[in-house]
This record gives structure tokens, sequence and C-alpha cells, in this order.
């Protein structure tokens, strides 16, 4: 941990933070598919929305996420996520870069008439359950890196209930379409994830559903 | 890692053992920092409020179909399960537009149907659904004031809301770097104004139809919170069935030159001799022609050219002030009372064949309306009802002394109309259409030289969100084309 000798709990983990929220009540009112409503077209909307949430906050806390302050994609004490370069070897990339990356892939999926269709009558492609697991999970990690390295910045600018919340509802949602695997929230034991705390103690309080 | 260690008190005593103090401050941060964290605060709220309120109305029109349904001992089942599959292709298409970018290319220009102030208005079909809508097109450049559009956008998000019959649904809106783009319904029975180029006057039956239905629809819009400040015929459209709408609102007015209040205070100084000296040599000019045709025109032929011009007074930047209450050139603040003074000279119009300020120059014209006491006058080979002339005259009259809305309703001239069920009864002209893309009620010829293709921005392929923000959700439960 960054201060301290000790490690401190972090602060997300701490009150009044951890259970500070903008969206009181069960997330599942806005998680869970509408009767009669086409599935796909239930993720694909939840995605994009979550796409644009991510990006709002992400440029909250962008200028404290440089090259100098995020060195790497750090996500806990020990863990620092790898970008797979186009000769596929796993690269350690500065956060501001990683995430670049990461928003300007999905971007371009959202934008991409193929793969999450616009055009009245054009259908999914087979592989589009895939495609969004991949995008959920390299969004979770800009979560994760943001409550790891860039949580103090958004009690400073008063935004933790609201932050909370998109999480919350995130992981809410990414239960309930099974778009993550307890690894990807919780690391492994050498290299933990600081958000797999997060999770617990919100399942714990009840802000999310046991599973 | 540079990052500053927070101030941490603990107070285990109290609260819990995980209690922390953190003293919050902004110092460091870059001068965006605060107002960027309270934009993305305000718009995340302003997502969950709709997604909620989104999911609760869903749900609604869910069981209410349901519950229809089983109520219905004559459907066979089979006839049920498709109703609900509908309603969830329904639903699905809604989330679908949801992530859609429209941008020009996505449609397909039918004709040019109208001009405006700003751009013209097309019919165009939608390439994908085949769908017919109305586009207007809005130069930016053109638009004065350009910080206005942030508040242009609010207001339209409102508007977008309203769902009201009275107004011209908007369904899309987009924008290049050169225009705005407004994507409504299209209302295929052309506008007043054209009716009244057509027609020349109504009897009173007929202009009683109309008045009343303009009454109840700027009511609407006076309850949505708007003041229109700028109705005039080619505002009122006319719909399938011979019904009237308004035509968008809130965009159009503040941009126009009338109403920018330097542009006022010129006119008002030069109406009282005070000329300005950037503008003197204009006005001089000005004022030389101005009684030029002055002498050489009788007031027969000031209206055949008034009326031989009305066209082209509507395509024209400055647009037509002859419907604009005195009290908007005062620049001493205005309410909605200005609109019942246009529904006045409307009203005019109708019964008379031009209306009250009609002359030569709009320079004239404005110069009229301020001095409208010594100009409002009811021609003598006209023959007009006691209760009309009154009722013009209630409307066209200081602010102060205008007729509200409830009053208006109650005024011998609406006597016998049932402002309940207007909408639902015949109207006095039906129009006459052979399809859904049918034109004829609009002057397209005089439109020919309008490109029939919007020329669109440099940056081609530059798609915007369909939607005003998260705000702007249109769902229709029903077709809205015929
Ligand atoms: N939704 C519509 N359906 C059919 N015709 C329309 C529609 N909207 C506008 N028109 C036609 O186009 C003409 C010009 O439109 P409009 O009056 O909205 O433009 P404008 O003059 O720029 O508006 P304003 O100056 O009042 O803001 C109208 O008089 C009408 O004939």
């Amino acid at each position: 941990q960054q201060h301290g000798e000790q490690r401190e709990k972090p602060l997300y983990l701490c009150s009044p933070f951890v259970e500070a929220a903008l969206v009181k009540g069960n997330f599942k009112t806005i998680v869970v598919q509408p009767k009669y409503v086409d599935l796909t077209e239930w993720v694909a909307v939840n995605i994009f929305d979550f796409y644009q949430n991510i990006n709002l906050f992400y440029g909250v806390v962008a200028e404290f996420c440089t090259l100098h302050s995020c060195p790497t994609m750090s996500a806990g004490a020990n863990l620092d996520y790898t970008w797979i370069d186009s000769s596929r070897r796993q690269v350690k990339l500065p956060a501001p870069t990683y995430i670049d990356y990461v928003m300007t892939w999905v971007q371009n999926l959202l934008d991409d008439d193929n793969v999450f269709p616009t055009k009245a009558g054009r259908d999914f492609p087979t592989n589009f359950a895939q495609t969004v697991r991949h995008v959920y999970r390299q969004l979770l990690r800009i979560f994760a890196h943001i409550y790891h390295a860039h949580y103090h910045q958004i009690l400073h600018l008063r935004s933790e209930p609201h932050f909370n919340s998109l999480f919350a509802h995130y992981l809410s949602f990414g239960a309930q379409y099974e778009l993550f695997d307890i690894k990807d929230v919780k690391g492994t034991p050498t290299a933990l994830v600081g958000i797999g705390d997060l999770w617990e103690k919100w399942k714990e309080m009840g802000i999310l559903e046991q599973q | 890692m540079s990052r500053t260690t927070p101030t941490i008190e603990q107070q285990q005593s109290k609260r819990g053992s995980d209690y922390v103090y953190f003293e919050r401050t902004a110092a460091g941060m870059s001068d965006d920092a605060v107002p960027r964290a309270k934009t993305a605060q305000a718009k995340l709220e302003h997502f969950y409020t709709v997604s909620v309120q989104a999911a609760v109305e869903r749900n609604q029109r869910r069981v209410e179909l349901e519950r229809k349904l089983q109520a219905d001992v004559m459907m066979t089942e089979e006839r049920k399960q498709r109703q609900l599959a509908q309603l969830g292709r329904r639903e699905s298409t809604f989330l679908r537009l949801r992530r859609t970018k429209l941008g020009l290319d996505d449609f397909r220009t039918v004709k040019v149907i109208g001009k405006g102030a700003f751009g013209e208005v097309r019919l165009v079909q939608k390439i994908d659904t085949g769908k017919i809508y109305a586009m207007k097109t809005l130069q930016k450049s053109e638009m004065l004031k350009k910080e206005q559009l942030a508040h242009v956008r609010a207001e339209r998000d409102v508007l977008a809301e309203s769902n009201s019959a009275w107004v011209v649904q908007l369904f899309y809106s987009f924008q290049d770097s050169s225009y705005l783009y407004l994507i409504m319904e299209f209302l295929p029975g052309g506008d007043l104004m054209s009716m009244l180029i057509k027609y020349d006057t109504f009897s009173e039956d007929v202009t009683r139809f109309y008045m009343a239905e303009c009454v109840l629809a700027i009511e609407a819009v006076h309850n949505l919170g708007f003041i229109h400040r700028d109705i005039k015929p080619d505002n009122i459209l006319i719909d399938k069935d011979g019904h009237i709408k308004l035509s968008d609102f809130g965009l159009s007015t503040g941009f126009h030159k009338q109403h920018d209040s330097s542009y006022y205070q010129r006119l008002m100084d030069s109406a009282n001799g005070v000329v300005s000296p950037t503008s003197a040599a204009q006005a001089g000019r000005n004022s030389v022609m101005v009684n030029a045709i002055h002498l050489t025109m009788s007031k027969q032929e000031t209206i055949a050219t008034w009326k031989a011009n009305r066209r082209k007074l509507a395509y024209s930047t400055v647009g037509t002030p002859d419907y604009i209450a005195p009290e908007i050139f005062l620049q001493q603040g205005y309410g909605k009372e200005c609109d019942w003074w246009s529904l006045g000279a409307i009203m005019f119009e109708c019964l008379v064949g031009y209306p009250p300020f009609c002359s030569p120059t709009t320079h004239e014209t404005y110069v009229k309306i301020l001095d409208w006491r010594q100009h409002l006058i009811f021609p003598e080979d006209v023959h007009l009802s006691r209760e009309s002339e009154d009722m013009i005259r209630r409307l066209m009259t200081s602010a102060d002394e205008r007729l509200p809305v409830e009053k208006i309703k109650v005024h011998p001239f609406f006597d016998g109309v049932d402002w309940n069920t207007i909408r639902d009864i015949e109207a006095p002209f039906v129009p006459h259409l052979r399809s859904i893309t049918d034109t004829s009620y609009f002057p397209t010829e005089d439109l020919e030289n309008v490109p029939e293709q919007p020329a669109g921005a440099d940056t081609t392929g530059a798609k915007d969100l369909a939607f005003l923000g998260y705000t702007f959700k249109r769902f229709q439960v029903t077709s809205h084309a015929f």
C-alpha cells in the first residue's frame, strides 16, 4: 500500500464511503431482463450505457491518471494488468495508455454495425455473447484501477455516491448475465484485486445480492 | 506515485472502527476538475432517474396489455401470444434506437416541402425502415447566438417529452459541424399560410374552428412552460385529418434577427428619429425607399403586393413581423400574453384577408405595430360580426388588458365550441391524400431551386446519437405514419 508501513484499509472499504450510494434499493429493478424483450438487445443497450457512464467518470479522474502517477495498470498491491500486444506478448502499459486502448476498442465495437447492429432488421453476430464478456471484463479493470489508484480523488470531488452506485450496478448486471468469473473480481491469492473486498463487503451489506 | 495522503482522523469511540474522516479539498486540481465532476454527477443522476422511470413505464405497458388480453375471452391464445411478442419487439426496437446514431445518409429526400429562416424542410424517408418524416435543417452559422444551442437543446428535451396532440412531435435530432437536423412527424396538410394564400379569407365558422384549435394549442404550449413568441400562419400546420399542430418552437425564436435586442434598439431609434452613426448611411437609404413606395402605392396595391410576396417573406431570414406583439419590441420583458396578440393578428387575417399592419416594408410594419392604437383599422368593405371584431380587439390590445385563456374560451365569438372534443370532430378542410408521400399541399414548385439533398458538412460519416441526451425517449405505441 502506498501510505504507511502497514497495510491500511483502503478508503473505499471504510465508513462512510463504503455505504455511500446515489441509488438506493435493489438493482434488480433495472437489471432484470424485461419480459418479452429480446435479451441481446437488453444486454447491448446496457453495455452501451455503462460505457458512456464509465467514460464520464474516467473523465473526472483522467487528469490524475498520468504516465507519471500510474506507470502501470494497477488494481491491487501486487497486481498490474497486462495488455496483449499485436505479437501476442503480454506487456505492461501505463494506466492511461491501457485505458485509452480499452475505451477506443470498445467505442469502435459500439460503432460497428456488424458487432452492435443498429439498423432495422439487422441481427447480432453469433459471437456477440463472447464479445460482451470480453468488453465487460476490460471495463471492469478500469473500475478496478480507479478504485485502487484514484478513489481519494473521487472523494475529493465528492463523487463517491455516484461512482459507487455505478459500480454496484455494473457488478449486479455482470452477475445477472454471468459476464465475469470470480477471479476477474477477486484476482488470485498472489495478485488480489482491490475491488474483490469491496464486492464481498457489498454482498455482506446487502447492497449486492449474495450469489 | 504522487498520491496526496489524506488527513485521516479516526474516531473509534462513537462510530465503528471503520469510520474515517476525510478532509476534502480541490486544491491542486485543475479548474475544470470540480465542474467536470459536477457534470458527471448530474448526468448520472439523470441517467438513473430516467432508467427507473423507463423500467416503470415499460412495466406498465406490459401489465396493461396482459390485463387487456386476459379480459378478452374471444381472442385465441395464439393471437394473444403474438400480441405479447409484438410488444416485446417494439420495446426491443426502442432499446435499439437508444444506441442508434443517425446521420444525413440514413435519410433519403423525397421532396423539398418548405423553407424557413434558417434552412429548409424536406419530406424524407428513413432508409432502413421506410418510414416518412419531415426533416428540418437549421444552419448553425445563421443562428445569431450560438451559445443558445445548449439552452435550445434543453428546451427541446422538455418538448420531446410533451407528447401533446397540439405540438408537432420530434423524433430525432442530430447535427454536424454546419447544420442541426430535426426529424419530426410529417404533417401532410400543409400550413395555414398556404391555406390563406389559397382561400384568401375564411368564413366566421371556419375561422372559429382554426382559432379554437389554436387557443388549445397555445394553451398546451403555455402549460409546458413555454412562450411560443413566433406564432404565425406558417407555424400552424395541418395534419392528415385537417386538424392543426404548432410547429416546432424554442428553436427558431431567440435566434431571429427580430428578437435580437440591439436590432430592436436600432429600430426604435430610427422610428424615433435617432440615427446611430454606424447605421446612418443605411438608414438614409432605407427611408428614401420607404417614401418612394409610399407615394406610389395605394392601400389595395399594398395588400396585393404583400400577398404576392407572402411566401418570399416567409423564406427570408428577417421573417415577417406582422404577428409579433408590440411589447416584444419594447424590451421591457414580456409574458405568454404575447402569443394571444399573435392569435388576434392571425384571426384578423383569416377574416379580412391580410394581417392588420401589413405594409410595403417590414420597417413600416414595425412602426405600425408600435403605434397599433392608430393603425389597427377594420376595413369598411369587409363585414365582421360584432363578436369577431370584439374578440380581435381583446387580443390585440395592450398586454395588461389582453384576455387570459379562460376568458378567451368563454368569449361570445367561441359560443358553441366544445373545447373538449374539437380535435375529434371533422375539420372544415380535410386534405385529400393519395399516398403517405403526397406533397400536393406544399408549394413544391416554388422550391425547385432548393437542392434535393441538404448540403451537409464536410465531415461525412460523422454521426450523432439519435436522441437528445438521455431525455429524449419517444416511445411509439402505435405507428405514427398513417
Ligand atoms: N413537420 C412538418 N410537416 C410538414 N410540413 C412542415 C413541417 N414542419 C415545417 N413544415 C413546412 O415547412 C415550412 C417552414 O417550416 P417552419 O415554419 O418550421 O420553418 P421556419 O420558418 O424556419 O420556422 P421558424 O422561422 O418559425 O422557426 C412550414 O411553413 C411548413 O409548410
